[in-house]
């Protein structure tokens, strides 16, 4: 448009104007397509399958810092617990369940965790705390695994019979913990009662709630509810891996 | 600036685009004071009875039910469609003098630029409000922000283009007339895109 003041080309003005929105539309429409199209089918095989129905959204089951035992970027799987530290049927899934499943399904799914700590146990949330603290160093793998793999040493009282609600006791083992992790333990004690961390826990527990998480261990599959229907925890484990095979090969 | 340009030509181009702009003031505004009317007749139908379900009330997302229960529905202490039956209806009608033959002089314009940029202002917030607080889509309320954003649009860009605003500004004026689909293209795009962004998860769901 070398005269923008010519009548004439005063009409090519205006074309570049539609042109030029055209552009933008059909680009739109193609990305738009592009990312129903995409998504469409790898969702449509999900109604059949999908036993829980409804799912709940990703943004509700994991905030961007949200602690993963396992993070693939752009996995296909995404698998979040919700989980009490000083629940006996989490520590159980630990055990039998999901310790295998993060070993066996490292790099190729996504598994976040988010804290669930019910009233019922004194130490969930000391637990909760100790392991929030601990990713602020970025060592939360650690400590969730320290939490777990010595779950009765801090958990259950002395016979194994109850919950604990020995504080002291169990402040003293975290501290434990945090030592042989490699913690900076005097930056540890005074993260673990910091606003940080109680914020972190406490939208941990409003988002469960948000995505209708009542007891521990609750597990989603891709924004879905896992609700297994074994009665042992090999039923269970198989029930789960059966699903997350599922969407993988999605 | 050239003789030509001054002459009769520019004259007659300002003069059609202000019948187009007057169009679009009847339409839109016309459009906008449906959707307002609507609103209204809901919540009077919601206020007469509780358990009234509004006829835009299809399904958890979109909803005008828990839109319009919304604390911001009522952002200045009354229902909001009231302001766009008081607003829409001096579009409409600034649109018909406009069609009639009406120039309105500068003060005239420089009101409805404050018009139509507290209703564009208004409209913006709204939509935040509905992605991100309520987190529902309101049929009609939708169709006010299609409307608002190009009355806003166009009104700006006649005052700019006719310096009632910025005798200054005058160059970018040109330019964003000149690409004035285009803006208003990528706006609407933006606000597309939000929605799905905002929904992605229940949209997932119904494919």
């Amino acid at each position: 448009m070398p005269n923008p003041e010519n009548p004439v080309t005063r009409r090519s003005r205006l074309s570049t104007n539609t042109v030029l929105t055209l552009v933008v539309l059909l680009a739109a429409a193609v990305v738009f397509g592009g990312v129903l199209l995409f998504n469409g089918s790898k969702s449509d095989g999900a109604d059949g399958t999908r036993s829980g129905g409804s799912t709940v959204a990703a943004d509700v089951l994991r905030k961007p810092d949200s602690n993963t035992l396992l993070d693939k970027p752009g996995a296909e799987v995404t698998i979040v617990e919700f989980l009490d530290y000083q629940c006996p049927a989490c520590a159980g899934y630990y055990k039998k369940i999901t310790k295998k499943l993060e070993e066996d399904y490292a790099g190729r799914i996504t598994f976040v965790t988010r804290n669930f700590p019910l009233d019922m146990h004194p130490l969930a949330v000391p637990a909760a705390r100790a392991a929030e603290a601990a990713a602020l160093q970025g060592k939360y793998r650690e400590m969730y695994h320290e939490l777990y793999d010595n779950y009765l040493s801090w958990a259950r009282t002395a016979d194994g019979s109850q919950a604990s609600a020995d504080l002291n006791g169990a402040q003293a083992r975290f501290d434990e913990f945090a030592r042989r992790i490699g913690l900076d333990l005097d930056r540890f004690h005074r993260d673990l009662n910091s606003e940080t961390v109680t914020q972190r826990i406490e939208r941990d527990r409003a988002d469960g709630r948000r995505a209708g998480v009542s007891g521990t261990p609750t597990i989603f599959v891709n924004g879905s509810e896992f609700s297994p229907s074994g009665e042992t925890f090999a039923d269970v484990e198989e029930q789960l891996r059966e699903q997350i095979e599922q969407e993988l090969a999605r | 600036m050239t003789a030509e340009r001054a002459g009769a030509p520019a004259a007659s181009e300002a003069s059609s685009s202000v019948r187009r702009l007057g169009w679009l003031y009847v339409v839109g505004g016309g459009v906008g004071l449906a959707a307002a009317i609507a609103l209204i007749l809901e919540k009077l139908a919601t206020l007469a009875n509780p358990d009234h379900v509004p006829t835009c009330t299809l399904n958890p997302v979109v909803s005008c039910g828990s839109v319009m229960d919304s604390p911001q529905a009522t952002a200045f202490g009354f229902p909001n469609p009231l302001l766009g039956i008081g607003g829409f209806a001096v579009v409409v009608t600034v649109g018909v003098v406009l069609l009639c033959g009406f120039r309105p002089p500068r003060w005239f314009w420089l009101g409805m630029q404050t018009g139509t940029t507290f209703g564009v202002g208004f409209v913006h917030w709204l939509i935040y409000s509905s992605l991100y607080d309520i987190g529902a889509l309101c049929p009609y309320c939708m169709v006010v922000w299609v409307v608002t954003i190009p009355i806003f649009w166009y009104t700006t860009l006649h005052n700019l283009t006719s310096g009632h605003l910025t005798p200054g500004g005058r160059p970018v004026a040109l330019v964003l007339a000149r690409y004035h689909t285009v803006v208003l293209t990528l706006w609407y795009l933006a606000i597309v895109v939000l929605v799905f962004e905002a929904f992605w998860f229940y949209w997932r769901t119904l494919l």
